[in-house]
């Protein structure tokens, strides 16, 4: 045990659980009300235990990246929400992994990885506690099953309070070791409602850029909390010798060396600098115990501060304390190492952006031109219809993306290629409702929506997902994609049919034209009512790719009131003027603005009429 | 170019669909034909979607790297744009902007914001050097709307080190050679324009 005093524990018995039982117990205790993961060993305990709890969900997913995006919906819902799986599962959910941590969540969001040292049943052995780093979020690291019952409840704080998602990174010794545990009180929870906001959570450049300075701040933030968190520890010793150590390696270096003064990091990304250098203080011999990598060492020496550490501890493979006895023992009576200067590294000290060359103080706010849905674009269609159910919608990543800027504001969220669906069955599982749809382009279906739907179908989700069939790779310049089979240098492969494979699923499946906008408005409708999970394919090609016959729109002035109906659908070829609207030159005659005018003042010509057939 | 060592730093800005990206390879084809190192950058991502575009030309000697926020020379196909783009601006820098182009972005568009027009008194405040024409007008006189890039790259022409030779390797490897001679054609006269704009001044 170790002297983390986080959390009162009443008055009950202890009792004998694994690390992995104890964190599943541990979350239904914290309030987490959805647990999902993939199953690997040795993660896979975790939601099996919390199946068998009462007041909290619990899921397969198809996936590890399936289960990263369920658990954002289900956080953004405002639900607790625990994904697991093992190291490599981390592997597959790195692109929902990276983009959360500049998102943020709503309610806590912990990611267990259970890493394999050894490679007791694993393809390879690798230290996830490097991919906390990465992601720049909190890494907690419990020791045994009390830690596991009683770091989940401090992660999922910590990731209310700093907004981020947190790794709870054990090890196979952790997960599947047993040990005492005593429980604790159930943790009051406040309701977290799931609130809009396009800036943090649709990751569009111009938004993603903000946040991950907001994520880089976040984490000199949550530095000055581990510096003073009780999870990280200083546990006198009687002889001139420290380990700093984290995880199961604790235990080891305890045992093997009990005399020892100890630092020991429950939560150790970031490390606290002046934690280590405090420590430092203590004793003149300082060793790192860690398997695998040497993730704490390489941070601490780059400190300045000298360290006993791979040359003598073994970077691949278990430990235990004959191990640490027998690598540390020629350093308890070695000459203690000299000192030099120690740099803890400061706040930033950024050179002052330069003056521009040109005095541009007095340069007027200049109107900014993002990107737009290009005129007659079929997506605009989708949008406009589903703006009017005010559903929340979980974007993707495609042109359609843009139908987040204003003035359509018509996506929720965007996270990362093939986000949308999981999330949407995330949140309408922890809701128990239809509160959110999907939009995804027929291309990132392929790239990952597929596997998404899969799940959603597999967890009876609710749901409405609309695939924005284009016929093409479109944001990235009309490349080939499986939908129309087309290979780079342009010639035809097989090409796979959406509503047959949604079919094969067993999806409840409707095909729409966005160019009849009533039957698209109509299909809408109905689908967010019925109950279950459908997709509605909207097939249209992109106009870059495959142009429209040209209609023309006639203004008729008298009957325009200027009620912003038509101005509202965002298209880059209406612009209002004193009492009525005008056409441009851009337009290509899709019709969408006069389908949204109710006042007849937008009449369609098409090419037979011009032509006065 | 400021010295022999120093790279020369052309940036284009505009719209995306208005061929930014092609005005800007065949500046740096004609560098490659006039013997010169040339590197050049572009963010594109957005290019068909209306967004503003820029890309950069550097050539030299020997060209390090492929951005600078201090061009020699600003070519705008559009006017707003070409306001946006006056802080890209070493001092003593000139711009050539397709003044008479403007294309509203969607707030302008929707009656938010206001049309800025300008360019000219800001580049005098800041003793920046316009040359402003009417760029499409230019286009269509040399028969071909769609060569008015041409036209603001003959207008900047004199500042480049380029003969007609470099000029026409660059236009042929950047352009449909059916449309060569038109292009030729604009990049004349818009050569011309400037040089009689210059002369009245």
């Amino acid at each position: 045990m170790t002297g983390w005093v986080g959390y009162t524990h009443g008055a009950m018995q202890p009792q004998l659980m694994s690390g992995n039982e104890a964190i599943a117990h541990g979350a239904v205790r914290a309030g987490a009300g959805f647990a999902c993961g993939y199953p690997g060993t040795p993660s896979t305990e975790i939601v099996e235990t919390a199946a068998k709890l009462s007041g909290i969900h619990a899921q397969w997913c198809v996936n590890e990246k399936v289960a990263v995006e369920t658990g954002v919906g289900a956080a953004l819902a405002g639900v607790r929400t625990l994904v697991t799986m093992k190291h490599v599962g981390l592997n597959v959910a790195m692109d929902p992994f990276m983009a959360v941590s500049l998102a943020g969540v709503n309610a806590g969001l912990v990611i267990l990885s259970a890493d394999d040292p050894g490679m007791h049943s694993s393809q390879n052995e690798q230290d996830n506690r490097n991919l906390a780093r990465f992601a720049k979020i909190p890494l907690l690291e419990p020791s045994d099953s009390q830690e596991a019952y009683d770091f989940i409840a401090a992660a999922f704080e910590l990731s209310e309070e700093f907004d981020t998602p947190v790794l709870l990174r054990t090890t196979t010794r952790v997960s599947h070791g047993r040990g005492l545990v005593v429980p604790g009180e159930p943790v009051e929870l406040q309701p977290r409602p799931y609130t809009r906001d396009i800036s943090k959570y649709v990751m569009v450049p111009a938004n993603a850029s903000k946040r991950n300075h907001r994520a880089l701040q976040r984490l000199e933030e949550l530095r000055a909390r581990a510096e003073v968190s009780p999870l990280n520890v200083i546990e006198p010793g009687t002889i001139d010798f420290g380990i700093i150590t984290s995880g199961v390696a604790y235990e080891y270096a305890k045992e093997a060396f009990p005399d020892a003064w100890f630092l020991k990091l429950g939560f150790s990304n970031p490390l606290p600098y002046q934690k280590v250098l405090e420590f430092y203080g203590k004793v003149s011999r300082v060793a790192v115990v860690e398997e695998l990598d040497p993730f704490l060492e390489e941070q601490i020496r780059a400190l300045g501060l000298p360290v006993y550490g791979k040359e003598y501890i073994p970077a691949e493979g278990e430990l235990d304390q004959d191990a640490v006895r027998r690598a540390l023992e020629p350093c308890l009576t070695a000459e203690p190492p000299a000192r030099g200067p120690v740099t803890i590294p400061g706040p930033q000290q950024l050179a002052p952006a330069p003056a521009p060359a040109l005095d541009v103080k007095d340069l007027p706010i200049l109107p900014v031109r993002p990107p737009v849905l290009c005129p007659g674009c079929p997506h605009r269609a989708v949008f406009s219809t589903l703006r009017k159910r005010r559903m929340v919608t979980m974007g993707d990543i495609g042109c359609y993306t843009l139908g987040a800027l204003a003035p359509l504001l018509a996506l929720d969220t965007s996270l990362c290629m093939g986000a949308s669906i999981g999330m949407m069955a995330g949140f309408n599982k922890a809701l128990g409702k239809k509160a959110a749809v999907g939009v995804i382009g027929d291309s990132t279906f392929f790239h990952s929506g597929i596997t998404a739907l899969l799940d959603a179908r597999y967890n009876e989700a609710e749901g409405v997902v609309v695939i924005l069939d284009n016929r093409t790779t479109a944001m990235t310049g009309q490349q080939g994609h499986p939908g129309t089979g087309v290979h780079p240098d342009n010639t035809d492969g097989p090409a796979i049919d959406i509503v047959r494979l949604c079919l094969g699923l067993g999806v409840r499946v409707q095909t729409t034209d966005p160019a009849d906008y009533k039957s698209l408005e109509k299909l809408v409708r109905e689908e967010v009512k019925a109950p279950g999970l459908s997709v509605i394919v909207v097939q249209s090609p992109c106009i870059l790719y495959l142009p429209p016959e040209k209609r023309t729109v006639e203004v008729v002035d008298d009957n325009c009131n200027l009620c912003g109906l038509c101005l509202a659908i965002g298209c880059p070829a209406i612009a209002p003027l004193d009492d009525t609207v005008s056409i441009l030159d851009n337009c290509i005659g899709c019709g969408l603005c006069a389908d949204v005018c109710n006042r007849d003042a937008l009449i369609m010509h098409g090419l037979n009429e011009m032509a006065g057939v | 170019m400021s010295t022999a060592e120093q790279a020369f730093t052309v940036s284009l800005v505009g719209v995306g669909g208005q061929g930014i990206l092609r005005a800007a390879a065949i500046i740096a084809h004609a560098a490659v034909a006039a013997g010169l190192d040339v590197k050049s950058s572009e963010i594109k991502g957005m290019s068909q979607r209306g967004g503003s575009v820029l890309s950069t030309v550097r050539f030299g000697q020997r060209v390090l790297s492929p951005r600078s926020d201090h061009a020699d020379l600003v070519i705008a196909t559009e006017l707003l744009e070409g306001l946006r783009g006056l802080p890209l601006l070493a001092a003593g820098g000139t711009m050539v902007c397709a003044a008479s182009t403007r294309i509203q972005p969607g707030a302008v568009l929707r009656r938010e914001q206001e049309y800025p027009t300008e360019l000219a008194e800001q580049a005098a405040a800041r003793g920046v050097r316009l040359i402003a024409l009417d760029a499409e007008a230019l286009a269509r006189q040399a028969g071909n709307p769609r060569t008015a890039n041409s036209v603001l790259l003959g207008a900047a022409s004199a500042l480049l080190p380029f003969c007609d030779d470099d000029w026409q390797a660059g236009l042929a490897k950047s352009v449909p050679p059916k449309t060569l001679e038109t292009n030729l054609l604009a990049l004349r006269l818009g050569r011309e324009a400037t040089t009689s704009q210059e002369a009245r001044q």
